[in-house]
């Protein structure tokens, strides 16, 4: 079991100041890119943080800017926020005359040692320490509620765009086939068995599904990195808003090749079952 | 007229190739209209609620939305500075605490409300108003869940200080069912007066999350008011509030409408040309025989815009019943989103909508048949047809 507490956020007040070699001496801070960019602070830095009163300020030496960690329920809100080690924090939000030991914490992680039950370990805790709540890190994820909502929204979005795409390309395949119905009677006459044809039908829809496939996730790929970098320009975050995983890819692969084959199958199947002759217009 | 009619005969003597493209139309119609409902319909449907309650101004500590920003003290000091301006009418302290309650299935979370001030923030739907002590109004979705009724009885656990406090049980006596317009998903909402809340509290703290304020005069110039006399508090004009929730807030489901209304025309645009493109290719012996028969160059071209016109025309007005189908599919979809008041809507149709999307698509229409219209233009008549007669 490990405290991992180390640093909770606080308010930033004051202006930043030149660091000097008696500054050195100051406690530390950690100040996010956002909070520096708009304090326009930088390592060395000094910098007052007090309580939302603005009573009991202190200096501070700014130690390092970070990157916060990217948060999905934030975003739109830039994360203006300090690092400070947990007993500065305390120091500086306790009341002074508020005795030694009644310090409060909104919470504590604790790391379990590998291969140890989280679920029991917190039951345990609850059980031995009433008027504390402990749970597993993994119910953490009722915290992404929204998203798991945005995902299935994404999902109908992607169901009727692939139906849209069906119909027309259905459409698209008939009138293709279509075009080449007197190549396709010729090749009748000449002997070629429909099953012949149909074979030839299939392995070009496979070639173009395919084709196309590698065209899409190309196109995917790019659009990728254009959508990520707007919206974490938009947004100010380090979130990835899209990402074609493995996944993703074979998903979309596994969909569009049977999704091509069987429509220009289906078409020229349609074409396939007329005479022959009708066919090549003699 | 006549090259519409003429184009209808296209379309009609190949009747499985025009019901798909028209279909195909529809199903992206159907969705950029979605996409259009989409991006503005939490905004309106957000001014729609806020202006339901009759509020015009809210003043919180922080400007922070409900259960995030501090709390306001010394309320009954400020509902009545508040009060006291002439600009002002009615005035109304709210207070939310978190709270549960035991169901048949166990605790339920929910939210209590107390008020103090000129009105209330519900609607009595059964009931009445309460009045007397420890009496609660509860909207319908806590009434099914806990399976209470009016005149009966319930125990509710309020979380008054912290997330973690457990305070020992308050018992509530149900004398009303409300609607509230601003109940969360999932958090179903207890009306009470603020000194019952206070007792379920074991506190009385005099203190409030918003005070809401209605206007007699303008508002903006109320706002002003408010503000001069509570310079350390946060005063928003309901338009102020939208106005931060449409840069902050819903911004993601404008981007993302605005994102995919592009996808959706581009691949409209690029679908139609292909279908029309293909659809001249296999006509151009046709065309040609028209044109030498005595057809003028701008008819042959006016017949494949109508054509194109035709398909969208159809797919369009098709697109507008299952486009209002696939958005109630869509609304109960994001509506499991926490944290969204279960009386505001993702999609809201607006005549400005059909309007955008009758010009979308009309644009579309016109750009798609470009190239095709730009093939039959520069068609050699004499050319084409010796290629007919000798294939």
């Amino acid at each position: 079991m490990r405290l991992s507490v180390l640093a909770i956020l606080a308010v930033l007040a004051g202006l930043p100041a030149p660091a000097t070699a008696q500054q050195a001496e100051l406690p530390a801070v950690m100040v996010s890119r956002q909070a520096a960019e708009a304090l326009n602070l930088s390592v060395g830095a000094v910098v007052q943080v007090a309580p939302p009163d603005g009573s009991r300020g202190r200096d501070f030496r700014v130690a390092g800017i970070y990157e916060p960690t990217p948060d999905p329920s934030r975003l739109g809100n830039a994360v203006h926020a300090v690092r400070l080690h947990l007993p500065d924090l305390l120091d500086l939000t306790s009341p002074p005359d508020a005795p030694k030991g009644a310090e409060s914490v909104d919470a504590i992680n604790i790391r379990l040692v590998p291969d140890t039950d989280a679920l029991a370990f917190s039951r345990d805790v609850n059980a031995r320490l009433p008027g504390l709540s402990a749970r597993p890190a993994t119910d953490a994820g009722a915290a992404a509620g929204p998203f798991r909502v945005l995902e299935r929204f994404h999902l109908a979005i992607a169901i009727v765009t692939i139906i849209a795409s069906t119909v027309f390309l259905v459409a698209l395949t008939v009138m293709l086939v279509d075009e080449r119905r007197e190549t396709v009677g010729v090749l009748r006459l000449i002997g070629l068995p429909t099953s012949r044809v149909l074979v030839q039908v299939l392995l070009e829809g496979a070639l173009v599904a395919g084709a196309g496939s590698v065209f899409g996730l190309a196109l995917a790929l790019v659009s990728e990195g254009v959508i990520n970098r707007f919206f974490q320009w938009r947004y100010d975050t380090a979130l990835l808003f899209v990402q074609v995983t493995p996944s993703v890819a074979a998903t979309c692969v596994l969909i569009a090749i049977p999704l091509g084959v069987s429509a220009t199958v289906v078409a020229s199947w349609l074409l396939l079952r007329r005479n022959a002759l009708r066919l090549a217009r003699r | 007229m006549i090259a519409l009619l003429f184009a209808w005969r296209s379309l009609v003597r190949q009747p499985a190739r025009a019901t798909l493209g028209v279909l195909g139309v529809a199903a992206v119609g159907a969705l950029l209209f979605d996409m259009l409902m989409l991006s503005d319909g939490l905004i309106v449907s957000m001014r729609d609620l806020l202006d339901r309650t009759g509020f015009d101004i809210r003043v919180t500590a922080s400007g922070d939305l409900r259960r995030v920003g501090d709390r306001m003290h010394d309320t009954d000091a400020t509902l009545a500075a508040i009060r006291r301006l002439p600009q002002v009418g009615t005035v109304l302290a709210i207070r939310f605490v978190e709270a549960e309650a035991d169901g048949a299935d166990g605790p339920v979370a929910l939210t209590l409300e107390g008020v103090q001030g000129d009105a209330r923030p519900w609607t009595v739907l059964s009931g009445r108003d309460p009045a007397g002590a420890r009496e609660v109004v509860v909207s319908q979705a806590l009434a099914s869940t806990l399976g209470v009724e009016l005149g009966r009885e319930f125990e509710v656990r309020a979380r008054c200080a912290s997330r973690n406090q457990v305070l020992p049980p308050a018992r509530l006596r149900v004398v009303g069912i409300a609607e509230f317009p601003f109940e969360l998903v999932g958090d179903p909402t207890v009306g009470t007066a603020m000194p019952t809340l206070d007792e379920a509290c074991a506190s009385r703290t005099d203190e409030s999350d918003i005070i809401l304020a209605a206007a007699l005069d303008d508002v903006d110039v109320t706002a002003a008011a408010v503000r001069a006399a509570q310079p350390r508090l946060s005063v928003a004009t309901n338009e102020q509030v939208l106005g931060r929730l449409q840069r902050n807030g819903f911004t993601y489901f404008r981007q993302i409408s605005a994102v995919l209304t592009t996808v959706t025309l581009a691949f409209a645009l690029l679908l139609i040309t292909v279908l029309l493109t293909v659809s001249v290719n296999q006509r151009l012996g046709e065309i040609a025989a028209l044109r030498a028969l005595g057809f003028s160059r701008g008819r042959v071209v006016a017949d494949v815009l109508c054509e194109s016109l035709l398909i969208v025309g159809l797919g369009g007005l098709i697109s507008l019943p299952l486009g209002a189908v696939l958005a109630r599919g869509l609304d109960s979809i994001l509506k499991t989103m926490p944290g969204i008041p279960g009386q505001m809507y993702f999609f809201v149709l607006e005549p400005a909508t059909l309007g955008l999307h009758a010009s979308l698509l009309a644009i579309t229409a016109i750009a798609a048949a470009l190239y095709p219209m730009q093939i039959v233009a520069r068609l050699p008549i004499a050319a084409t047809l010796r290629n007919e007669v000798l294939s």
